[in-house]
């Protein structure tokens, strides 16, 4: 089964411009709040009208403004849940499953293969403030499944609970992904959470989606600095192509540049992706190394980041170390540190 | 904190006191200079009676009709006309009840805008029974449309949304999934409607009169009452068969508001 949408959107002074598709894979829209993730996902369930646009779900049209086609949500078959769940609070769990479609044997069976699959069994005659936030979540995945669903509409479902939960929750939702084979659509701002679920990314900003692609591409080459930054990139420095090289504050760095590129660029690079050398700093240092002193070390617990200022060229740069290599080389014991950005790691865009 | 406490029991209970007292006051009069039994069997106090409990049920049966979607839609619209509107509707709420009486008849009495071609076509609507109710509608109706509007407005309209997802009709998703959330809204909307419309006069005395058996309700029989030469003695005794009789109602009502009523 395929989704794909492409609209326009607008309220008030606020634009949403979508274009996106999904096979049986998980899309993530991935921005910051009111960015129009939630309108995307509305418009193509139905509760909000685009203005011109074309929304097909699983081979049929379901919104065409040309054609003037435009299906109720009734008719959408989307299984749309939100953060805080919207199970209805004067039903049990199994009537808020089973509403709209009572009397049909099929989704019986369905639901009682789901309730086994999310670990929700017997919970059907209790009512969701007497349920966890976890149950009441995957509750709700059960009642998006239960009918015939085409694509699976998720907004933040998990935002609202403990890390641990949303851990299991996610590790759920991909195993659901294989059993049911279904296209998802799925909205976080949190990019942990984008790069773990996530086939495809969607960037959306300021009702703007940024750039649409594989994830780990765009999680590698984001298509400007906007999407670098938002991608969770710290390190984007302001550069110049020349002679096959990218000149950043005074350090000639090796990198690939695409073909055509000249003039300023921005190059970004990971902080995971630098890497601190035990070499001598005053020695002649081979190419995309530069001598840099730790202005300020930052701990995340399973991670360290320095932030690193340059001894003479190069940029100010953040390194990110995992805390075992932080302890074995003894990373806390030194402030003057060698500095390589690699140039397979070096990612050049053009200036926007 | 200590020193303050002796205010903090003092205060509410005079507070409540002030609203005791009188209905205390009421039932003594009644019971050492009246004849409440006597009212009991009088018939036209048992006919004021009746008509004030049937025109205000019927109020409240016309407001739930018609005030439940008007409230639905106020709350669900983005309009700013509409909005207006919704403020329009607190105008009854803060008008003397004689003007509303007075903007009734100059309107629907015999000689009013719409009032007159009504006569002509052999419709009346002041003088008559339809007038009592038309009087408590315009008074009454205002504090049920009021309060469902607060409720529908506060009901997270997502509930709905997802309700359409999962292929509920509108009216299903009406009555499954936001009526009973707006339950305690309604119900409370309803009591306040139907007391308000009970204990309505002066709109009523202006719109409609005091005809025995057709317009005079319990409150105005009580002013006539006050006005005759049995005077307060008489007026009590029919006061403390309305009061009797509205507080059984009111405790059958108030179970239903105070519970999640048919959503148990």
């Amino acid at each position: 089964m395929t989704v794909s949408a492409s609209f326009t959107s607008r309220l008030g002074d606020f634009a949403l411009n979508v274009s996106i598709e999904a096979g049986d894979e998980v899309v993530v829209l991935y921005g910051l709040s009111g960015s129009g993730k939630t309108v995307t996902l509305r418009t193509i369930a139905g509760l909000a009208r685009p203005s011109p646009g074309h929304i097909e779900i699983g081979g049929r049209t379901v919104f065409d403004s040309e054609q003037g086609i435009d299906l109720p949500p009734q008719q959408r078959r989307t299984g749309y849940v939100i953060q805080d769940s919207a199970l209805f609070p004067h039903m049990d769990v199994s009537a808020n499953v089973l509403i709209g479609v009572e009397g049909d044997p099929a989704a019986l069976d369905r639901w009682r293969t789901l309730r086994e699959l999310l670990s929700i069994e017997g919970l059907d005659g209790r009512r969701p403030h007497e349920i966890s936030g976890g149950q009441q979540q995957r509750v709700a995945l059960a009642r998006a499944l239960v009918r015939k669903t085409e694509v699976l509409l998720l907004d933040e479902p998990f935002s609202a609970l403990d890390e641990a939960l949303r851990q299991d929750l996610r590790a759920e939702l991909l195993r659901l992904r294989r059993e049911y084979g279904l296209p998802i659509i799925f909205v976080t701002h949190d990019l942990r959470e984008a790069h773990l679920l996530a086939d495809h990314i969607a960037v959306i900003d300021d009702g703007e989606v940024l750039q649409f692609g594989d994830r780990d591409d765009l999680f590698q080459r984001p298509a400007s600095r906007r999407i670098a930054e938002l991608m969770g990139v710290r390190n984007v420095f302001a550069g110049e192509v020349s002679d096959g090289r990218v000149a950043v504050d005074g350090l000639m760095l090796q990198a690939e540049i695409p073909a055509g590129l000249s003039g300023p660029v921005d190059v970004a690079i990971r902080a995971e992706r630098c890497n601190l050398r035990r070499l001598d700093p005053d020695d002649d240092l081979p190419a995309n190394n530069f001598a840099a002193i730790v202005e300020e070390r930052l701990s995340f617990g399973n991670t360290h980041t320095l932030r690193l200022r340059p001894e003479r060229v190069g940029p100010s740069v953040d390194v990110e170390v995992a805390s075992r290599p932080y302890e074995v080389i003894g990373v806390a014991g030194r402030d003057r540190w060698v500095v390589e950005l690699p140039a397979e790691d070096l990612h050049v865009m053009a200036r926007q | 904190m200590t020193r303050l406490r002796p205010l903090w029991v003092v205060a509410p209970g005079a507070f409540a006191l002030f609203f005791v007292l009188p209905l205390a006051g009421l039932l003594l009069r009644a019971l050492t200079d009246g004849d409440v039994a006597g009212e009991f069997r009088s018939s036209a106090t048992l006919d004021a009676l009746w008509l004030s409990v049937g025109t205000a049920t019927f109020t409240l049966v016309l407001t739930l009709l018609f005030g439940t979607p008007l409230a639905y839609l106020l709350a669900r619209s983005r309009s700013s006309a509409v909005r207006v509107g919704a403020a329009l509707l607190d105008l009854p709420l803060v008008l003397p009840p004689a003007v509303a009486g007075i903007a009734l008849l100059t309107m629907f009495g015999r000689r009013g805008y719409v009032g007159e071609p009504l006569d002509g076509a052999g419709i009346a609507l002041s003088f008559t029974t339809a007038g009592v109710i038309v009087a408590q509608l315009f008074v009454a109706a205002p504090y049920y449309v009021r309060t469902a509007y607060a409720g529908f407005f506060a009901a997270d309209p997502r509930f709905e949304g997802v309700a359409y997802t999962l292929g509920l009709s509108r009216w299903r998703t009406f009555r499954s999934v936001t009526l009973p959330l707006v339950w305690p809204a309604l119900a409370g909307g309803a009591l306040l409607c139907w007391a308000r419309a009970l204990g309505e006069l002066g709109a009523t005395l202006l719109f409609a009169g005091s005809l025995p058996g057709r317009t005079l309700t319990m409150p105005l029989a009580i002013l006539a009452a006050f006005e005759s030469p049995a005077g307060l003695a008489g007026a009590v005794s029919i006061a403390v068969v309305l009061v009797a009789v509205a507080l059984v109602l009111l405790v059958v009502l108030h179970r239903i508001t105070d519970s999640r009523g048919p959503y148990q």
